[in-house]
């Protein structure tokens, strides 16, 4: 039966990957981005999407400062989710991360640099293989993947590149951990003139156990993700971890590594930070 | 086309089951081994190696291009390096399965298609605010190994990259940027170890030479060129270079300088890696007596394990900045019906060398330039100069009232008679070809005590031309007589590399934006194109599609606007640049 089905997808997605006027026609976005049919094609290609408001993305009506707009994509309510995106439109490099969130739960949170006012887009991909899409306007003045970051202003900046500052609570009754992390980066674009791109590119949380390291999520991460860039996650790890393991890579081969210990006896969960209403997040 | 590319990787990932898709869409050639390393001079498909093939001869059996053909060679296309970061452009480009790889200014890699022109990718390397290159954010060259290509930067780190995609495997640090070291010469791979020196030389650092995996990039070994420091080999302390104090005072050789900043060269004939140091820290000689080893020296070193085998120094004890990096180029020395195993040196002191690649032992050093005033010759039993005693510049207490010390016209200036610009060898003519300079300095000492990162001179001076028509001169040296065979003189001074190819031809560029071409033998300037700005990078040829080509980088820099006193007058108004040209010799 698993093979049948299998089978049944394969020669589906064949057949609209050889015919691509028989694919399934595009939901018309509830956003109104221009931009929405060109990245479509270009993060999901063929692979059916849905507007589904499952997906809670939470990002300010308007930025305050457009080098860190707080950006968090949940995509819980949805269950197992195999990989998540999060897009700004109109960004000159439209794609911020994609998670894999392994054990963990589908939820990322981070901020990122917004060039213009723009739809930003959290997308999870289920194991059927349906990307559920859902996202809101940000309101922004210009600028804020041409300026140049903050940290050059400062001449020892060089010193401190890859440097992790992270903290994990401990597990709520699911088992679910909230985890924090903060790299010292300028996560460079590569707009900015005379300045090459320069950017944490992969970051992948282990749990260190008596069974040897295993690995709880993964981001691969991009240009529009802001200097000294900060992501927020809900790991699970195993009842026997001993400490967290951070490693990770930023474009030019600079190497990140960091242990993370577990939280101390008797300390509480982190309050959840997800809002319960998210009104703005518009999935259909 | 944005469609078909997502199509295909759709199809792709699905039908991994019968894995054929996959397999041939991105099945990349192995690359480079290391036989093809060693057999690169003789490889005309191909310019597999800094210099041209191991022992560094810039040699190229090639003769589509000759004495007379060379007049129809035509550019084919230009690649901009783009951006504001001009400056010294003094690469030589590598050359592999259709795609150049050249290196740029301030530290950038690029990856060109060498049919189109087109960019296949470009790496521009983050530096730190403090790097402190001595002579320009020059760069020289990258190597290719495998699936990798290598460079180092000017922040000292050495990176390695997927020569396909200009993605980044690794990126180790060389030395601490801070205190003073940068890198800008071209690594060798020898042996499936990335062999390395190091610059700084003039900011008190210890001159180095490593040898690191080259699929890892882990260290394998460490040899210090001063005496007294220790080396390194798997993780664990070897031996002690030379015999600590023998040549310097007190606690001097922990800043003793001998920086190996031009790379090196290597024999595998005789399994010798061969390694130039630069000048000794400080400049001023009275601080430091003795001959400080192995400062100012060509340093044969072994490379399983970083020993030193012989050392020939060049200049003993040096006052006048005659840093001895130049490349130690391995040659056949056809004399008296004989063949010697020799190596060609032609040293910034203003001497030609003609040393035994074997033993180290002198055979013959006689001057390429017109004026040397600090020796009045190279004994050649002791293999020592003969020194001018009264043109070494005076000690800081020696001057009466103020501290600074005697001053003296000295030749050649401490650019050198030959710089970093590589010479090259035509075993055909039996000649070397020698980009020289006519110039000299007013040289004075001053007081100085080491301070970490900081310029380590003790000295002052100022460059003077000896010449009111030329500096610059591309000279054909007789190894086997130290005769000057022919001439070429150059208003402004040469500062790049030299090529020579079978078809009886030597190329170089000039500041003045010039590639030229000259007939081996004669001398006789048979070609010349403009391009557009100073060409201090080095000359390179190949063949492609049953065609000759000659590719060289144009963007005018280096040592010479920077430090070069009344020349960089002579200099001031040439355009900077940075640029790749490529040429061919059109099928007939």
């Amino acid at each position: 039966m698993r093979h049948a089905l299998l089978g049944s997808h394969l020669t589906a997605a064949l057949l609209a990957a050889a015919t691509p006027a028989f694919a399934a026609p595009s939901p018309s976005d509830p956003l109104g981005s221009v931009m929405w049919e060109a990245l479509r094609e270009q993060y999901f290609a063929d692979a059916p999407v849905v507007f589904d408001n499952a997906v809670k993305v939470t990002a300010p009506a308007s930025a305050e400062d457009t080098r860190a707009v707080p950006l968090s994509v949940d995509a819980t309510a949805l269950g197992q989710v195999v990989e998540m995106l999060a897009i700004a439109d109109l960004n000159p490099f439209p794609l911020i991360l994609r998670y894999h969130p392994g054990t963990a739960a589908p939820y990322i949170a981070t901020r990122i640099k917004i060039q213009q006012a723009t739809a930003v887009r959290g997308a999870a991909r289920t194991a059927d293989g349906v990307w559920h899409v859902s996202g809101v306007l940000v309101d922004a003045a210009g600028g804020g993947c041409s300026a140049p970051p903050v940290s050059y202003a400062q001449k020892d900046w060089a010193d401190h590149v890859g440097k992790v500052q992270a903290r994990l609570w401990p597990a709520d009754s699911d088992g679910v951990a909230r985890l924090r992390l903060r790299i010292r980066h300028p996560n460079d674009t590569g707009l900015v003139d005379g300045i090459p791109a320069f950017f944490v590119e992969t970051l992948t949380v282990q749990a260190q156990t008596p069974g040897g390291p295993a690995e709880l999520a993964r981001i691969d991460s991009l240009e529009p993700v802001s200097e000294n860039p900060v992501y927020s996650l809900d790991v699970r790890p195993p009842p026997d971890a001993k400490a967290l393991v951070l490693r990770g890579r930023d474009n030019q081969g600079g190497e990140i590594d960091a242990i993370i210990p577990m939280p101390p006896p008797g300390a509480r969960p982190a309050m959840t930070l997800r809002p319960t209403d998210p009104m703005r997040s518009v999935g259909q | 086309m944005k469609r078909l590319v997502t199509s295909l990787a759709l199809a792709a990932s699905l039908t991994a089951f019968s894995a054929t898709g996959v397999l041939a869409a991105d099945a990349p050639s192995s690359g480079p081994s290391n036989e093809d390393l060693l057999k690169s001079a003789t490889n005309t498909e191909a310019v597999l190696t800094y210099g041209m093939g191991p022992q560094a001869q810039r040699f190229s059996p090639l003769t589509d291009l000759n004495a007379d053909t060379v007049k129809k060679l035509v550019p084919v296309w230009s690649f901009s390096f783009g951006g504001e970061k001009q400056r010294g452009q003094e690469a030589q480009p590598i050359i592999y399965d259709g795609t150049i790889y050249v290196t740029g200014s301030y530290s950038r890699l690029y990856a060109v298609d060498a049919r189109t022109g087109q960019k296949k990718w470009e790496y521009n390397h983050r530096l730190p605010d403090g790097i402190m290159p001595c002579c320009d954010v020059v760069n020289r060259g990258a190597a290719i190994y495998k699936d990798k290509i290598y460079f180092a930067t000017l922040d000292a780190r050495l990176v390695a990259l997927n020569r396909e995609t200009g993605k980044v495997v690794w990126n180790k640090k060389l030395q601490d940027y801070k205190e003073g070291y940068s890198n800008t010469a071209a690594p060798m791979i020898v042996d499936g170890k990335i062999i390395t020196g190091n610059s700084g030389g003039e900011f008190g650092v210890i001159g180095m030479v490593e040898a690191r995996d080259a699929e890892t990039g882990e260290l394998v070994w460490q040899r210090p060129t001063i005496e007294g420091n220790m080396g390194t080999l798997n993780g664990k302390e070897s031996t002690v270079t030379g015999k600590t104090n023998a040549s310097w005072p007190g606690d001097m050789y922990k800043t003793g300088g001998g920086a190996t900043w031009l790379g090196g060269t290597y024999d595998p004939e005789t399994k010798s890696l061969f390694f130039g140091t630069g000048n000794p820290a400080p400049w001023n000689s009275h601080l430091r007596p003795g001959d400080n080893l192995y400062t100012s020296s060509t340093l044969a070193i072994n490379p399983d394990n970083g020993e030193i085998k012989w050392h020939y120094q060049t200049t003993p004890h040096d006052g006048w900045d005659f840093d001895g990096v130049n490349e130690f180029v391995s040659f056949d020395l056809k004399k008296d019906g004989k063949v010697i195993k020799a190596g060609g040196k032609a040293d910034r002191n203003g001497f030609f060398y003609v040393i035994d690649r074997n033993t180290g032992k002198l055979i013959n050093a006689t001057p390429f330039v017109t004026k040397i005033t600090w020796a009045k010759g190279i004994d050649i039993e002791t293999g020592r100069p003969i020194y001018v005693d009264e043109n070494r510049p005076g000690a800081p207490t020696e001057g009466s009232g103020d501290a600074k010390g005697k001053s003296v016209f000295a030749a050649p200036a401490f650019l050198g008679a030959k710089n970093w610009m590589p010479m090259a060898y035509n075993p055909q003519t039996d000649l070397f070809y020698v980009p020289a300079n006519e110039w000299g300095m007013d040289i004075w000492n001053e007081p100085i005590t080491y301070k970490k990162g900081a310029a380590y001179l003790g000295a002052g001076f100022t460059i003077k031309p000896l010449y009111d028509d030329y500096i610059g001169a591309l000279r054909a040296v007789d190894p086997k007589t130290g005769k000057i065979v022919w001439e070429y003189k150059n208003p402004a001074p040469l500062w790049g590399g030299v090529l020579t190819t079978a078809g009886n031809l030597v190329f170089t560029g000039t500041p003045e934006g010039f590639l030229k071409a000259f007939d081996a033998k004669s001398g006789q300037e048979v070609w010349k194109f403009q391009t557009g700005s100073g060409v201090v990078g080095s000359p390179v040829t190949w063949k492609m599609d049953g065609e000759q080509y000659v590719a060289v980088v144009s963007g005018w820099g280096g040592a010479v606007p920077l430090w070069g006193g009344d020349v960089a007058k002579l200099v001031k108004d040439i355009n900077q640049g940075g640029s790749l040209w490529v040429f061919k010799l059109p099928k007939a």
